[in-house]
């Protein structure tokens, strides 16, 4: 497999030059290396995405997919597990989609522990609906419903994540293919609820990408299984620009626990292929 | 035979187990048996009742006069004693005041069997069926099989109770054994036989008994029983296993399915099967919690944002609910649309007694695809509407999709594409239409010249008040979308006077009736104050 077999004949419509491209490249790369190695099934793909521009990727990849509502990736994904645990599922959100409509499924989620990889582009404002704070916009973030500027501080997804229990929790940067790649790639191999947040610098209404070229650093060497750790480096970055703090991308944390696929005997089967016989006499008979 | 018995006492000590246990001897005796609950939003204290209607003869709602009072407490007794019939007798324990009990040493049996206080229930089972002539060892047999390993120390109470009390109105075995089956456990049975995969429900009252069956039987199903964070998690989630190809159905009650609206929307778009059951209860908001209506009608008829088609059902008693369920399952599966199964609190959480439970003989298959081709289009159109289904893992890419899109399930804004979709979903209603004429979309019980007019629980209610009424016929609508209007319209237009009979304040029914046939049904019989219909209170109605 190669990148352009996930391609699709559907008009691009990002705006040129952003950053979710590069998204929509890695991930078609960590696919085709993670085929190539044998690890998943092309078929067995099934990927979910949210509203926003986060979810135009729906059209771009050539795998099966569900392009769902505002802020439910993250159930569409669980359904899709529990309904078929064979495929490979890959949720795709916004930070507006993700933290704010959807924020009680993330929350859940991380502690469902469902063998399922989120990938959430993080570009820290509402773009598709031209500009408005998520979230995850920085204290003072001036949009179209915020003029005199966002009262509050942002929360941290990555502190949030690892507060509700995710047992894989990363962070990348769309404007690092490479780093990108391999994180998506681990965070699929990781068997349980994977989160990667990417920083996606929206370029029309939150151009965050000279920060980031200063501050970014890739994490190396940290104990990815210490999680007082994991908690002290995610606040290392409080998803502010102007304190000149660096931001760290990497993997946060990874630890082994049983999914929420482990709690059915059964569950290992799509639904679809089961045959069910049902002893009519037999259920009936429990009222007699 | 026929006798009505009211047991009382407050919440968590007993009153509902013993009511139901009771109903199920009788019904193993032969006997119909229906069995009414009426308890307030609170987990101890408070005061919880049953009705349980006893008869030779089919039944199917619970009187008003009381022949006997089982009295856990003195509330039951000043609550419902001015209920009792002129002949009847409450029975309880010694600390109790009437001067129509017929009391019980309670304090001193418990002391000897030095067991807790719950066992007092049966007590007054043992007494209760002794002056009803029933053999002792009959019912130790239906305590065993009833509490298992708990029996030995509650045939010891029974036995008390039933050495106290003495042969009065011995009753005759009526016949083999009956059914009793609550319309909750109708649900769960016909998703069952439907070939149910996963079920998926947020709690709440009164659909949470359908959550809590089906959880209890994971195992032994081989099915997916999940509690998701709230209503939108559930019906979301319900739809990506949807997608899969799983057979899925989620419940809740009027508040959760207003958070579950978007989702239906999404499953008339998406084209994905979604059984939802609505199990209303006294609202507005919050309402009664524990109470019973019919005020979500209209909600569920328009629920999901935009045009697409979709199958409102709602039965009337719990052998109604296993066929419906398994209708609601077929035709959300063959016809790819969000199908929602309307019941209330009285049709869930009442027993209701059959000589027969029958499940449906409709197909139970999953409407896909064996060999999906490479080329496969998602959302092919088609004469019926409907596109043949496919599912990720079979091989070729299939989507899903809540925005508009072409066939393959890519995202459109052309003019053309979204017209022709438009028309492709909305074409399904023919085909839809032509399946609902032949599943009984009414009923017709009785003779006569002029017409009542329900749909699902006050069925009940309805038809045990029929025999009792003159020239009165009864017409039951269980499916409201799609409305079998001429139907409808060429019962009234043949009758003299029209009167319509529902569980809410402004008679919803009449609405749609009204919107579908052009004709107004002026005379109307609601009930708003959250308690069921009863025949009493309709021939009251009727009469006036």
């Amino acid at each position: 497999m190669e990148v352009k077999d996930f391609d699709t004949k559907e008009k691009n419509t990002w705006c040129p030059g952003c950053p979710n491209m590069g998204i929509n490249q890695a991930v078609k790369l960590a696919l085709a290396e993670l085929v190539n190695e044998n690890k998943i099934k092309t078929k067995d793909i099934a990927i979910s995405a949210g509203i926003g521009c986060h979810a135009k990727i729906y059209d771009y990849i050539n795998v099966s997919g569900f392009y769902g509502l505002h802020g439910r990736a993250i159930p569409v994904a669980l359904g899709i597990k529990m309904g078929n645990p064979e495929l490979t599922v890959l949720g795709f959100g916004g930070d507006g989609d993700t933290y704010a409509e959807g924020m009680a499924h993330f929350v859940h989620n991380c502690k469902h522990n469902a063998n399922i990889t989120m990938l959430v582009h993080n570009n820290q404002t509402f773009s598709l609906t031209t500009g408005q704070a998520t979230p995850t916009s920085e204290k003072g973030f001036i949009g179209a419903s915020t003029p005199s500027g966002k009262q509050e501080d942002p929360i941290n997804p990555i502190a949030l994540a690892l507060a509700s229990g995710a047992t894989f929790v990363a962070r990348s940067y769309a404007l690092d293919p490479v780093h990108l790649k391999e994180t998506i790639k681990r965070a699929i191999e990781h068997k349980g609820f994977s989160f990667v947040e990417i920083l996606q610098p929206c370029i029309i209404f939150h151009n965050t990408i000279p920060y980031f070229k200063e501050h970014i650093y890739r994490l190396e060497g940290n104990d990815i299984q210490d999680f007082s750790k994991a908690f002290e480096l995610s606040g290392e970055w409080d998803y502010s620009f102007n304190n000149d703090k660096r931001v760290s991308i990497g993997v946060f944390y990874e630890i082994k626990k049983s999914t929420f696929e482990d709690q059915w005997i059964r569950l290992g089967r799509p639904c679809y292929l089961m045959d069910r016989k049902l002893d009519w006499q037999k259920l009936a008979g429990e009222f007699k | 035979m026929k006798k009505t018995i009211l047991i009382g006492g407050e919440a968590g000590k007993g009153s509902a187990v013993t009511s139901r246990f009771i109903g199920k001897i009788f019904c193993r005796l032969g006997y119909y048996v229906f069995n009414y609950r009426n308890y307030p939003s609170l987990i101890r204290g408070g005061h919880n009742f049953n009705v349980l209607e006893i008869s030779e003869n089919p039944v199917y709602s619970q009187g008003e006069k009381y022949d006997i009072i089982l009295a856990l407490d003195q509330k039951t007794i000043d609550l419902h004693q001015k209920n009792l019939k002129e002949e009847g007798f409450i029975l309880g324990g010694a600390d109790l005041q009437s001067a129509k009990l017929k009391a019980i040493d309670m304090e001193g049996i418990i002391k000897k069997l030095e067991g807790p206080r719950i066992l007092e229930n049966d007590v007054l089972i043992g007494w209760l069926f002794r002056y009803f002539g029933v053999e002792e060892k009959f019912l130790f047999q239906e305590a065993e099989k009833e509490f298992g390993d708990n029996s030995a120390i509650i045939q010891k109470a029974i036995k008390e109770g039933y050495g106290m009390a003495q042969e009065t109105e011995k009753i005759k075995k009526n016949g083999d054994g009956n059914y009793l089956i609550s319309g909750n456990e109708g649900i769960s049975a016909g998703a069952l036989s439907a070939g149910l995969d996963v079920y998926l429900a947020y709690p709440m009252t009164p659909a949470t008994a359908v959550l809590h069956y089906l959880a209890k039987k994971e195992k032994e199903y081989n099915i997916i029983v999940s509690q998701l964070e709230n209503e939108i998690a559930v019906a979301n989630a319900a739809l990506g296993a949807s997608f899969t190809g799983a057979k899925v159905m989620v419940g809740t009650s009027g508040g959760g399915f207003a958070l579950m609206t978007e989702a239906i929307s999404l499953s008339g778009i998406s084209e994905l099967p979604l059984v939802v059951y609505l199990s209303q209860r006294t609202g507005p908001a919050t309402g009664v919690p524990t109470y019973t209506a019919q005020g979500d009608l209209k909600f569920a008829v328009n629920a999901g944002h935009g045009e697409f088609p979709k199958v409102v059902v709602a039965p009337g008693d719990a052998q109604e609910a296993i066929l419906r369920t398994e209708e609601s399952f077929y035709l959300s599966a063959k016809y790819r649309i969000p199908v929602i199964l309307m019941g209330d609190k009285h049709l869930g959480e009442s027993d209701y007694t059959f000589k027969e439970l029958k499940n449906s003989s409709l197909s139970k298959e999953r409407f896909l695809l064996n060999n999906p081709p490479e080329d496969y289009r998602s959302y092919k159109i088609t004469d019926s509407g409907v596109s043949p289904a496919a599912v990720p893992g079979q091989g070729p890419v299939v989507r899903a999709t809540s925005y508009e899109h072409d066939e393959y399930g890519h995202t459109i804004e052309d003019a053309e594409t979204t017209k022709k979709m438009n028309e492709k979903r909305i074409a399904k209603n023919k085909g839809i239409k032509k399946e609902v004429e032949k599943l009984n979309p009414v009923m017709l019980y009785g003779k006569g010249k002029n017409l009542i007019i329900g749909w699902g629980s006050t069925k009940g209610a309805i038809v045990d008040a029929l025999p009792r009424l003159k020239d009165f016929r009864f017409l039951q609508i269980s499916y409201i979308v799609p409305f079998p209007k001429d139907m409808v319209k060429e019962e009234i237009e043949k009758s003299d006077r029209v009167i319509l009979v529902e569980n809410n304040v402004t008679g919803l029914m009449g609405d749609i009736i009204t919107e579908q046939t052009g004709l107004e049904i002026k005379e109307k019989i609601l009930r708003y104050d959250g308690r069921p219909l009863t025949a009493d209170y309709i021939l009251k109605a009727v009469k006036k």
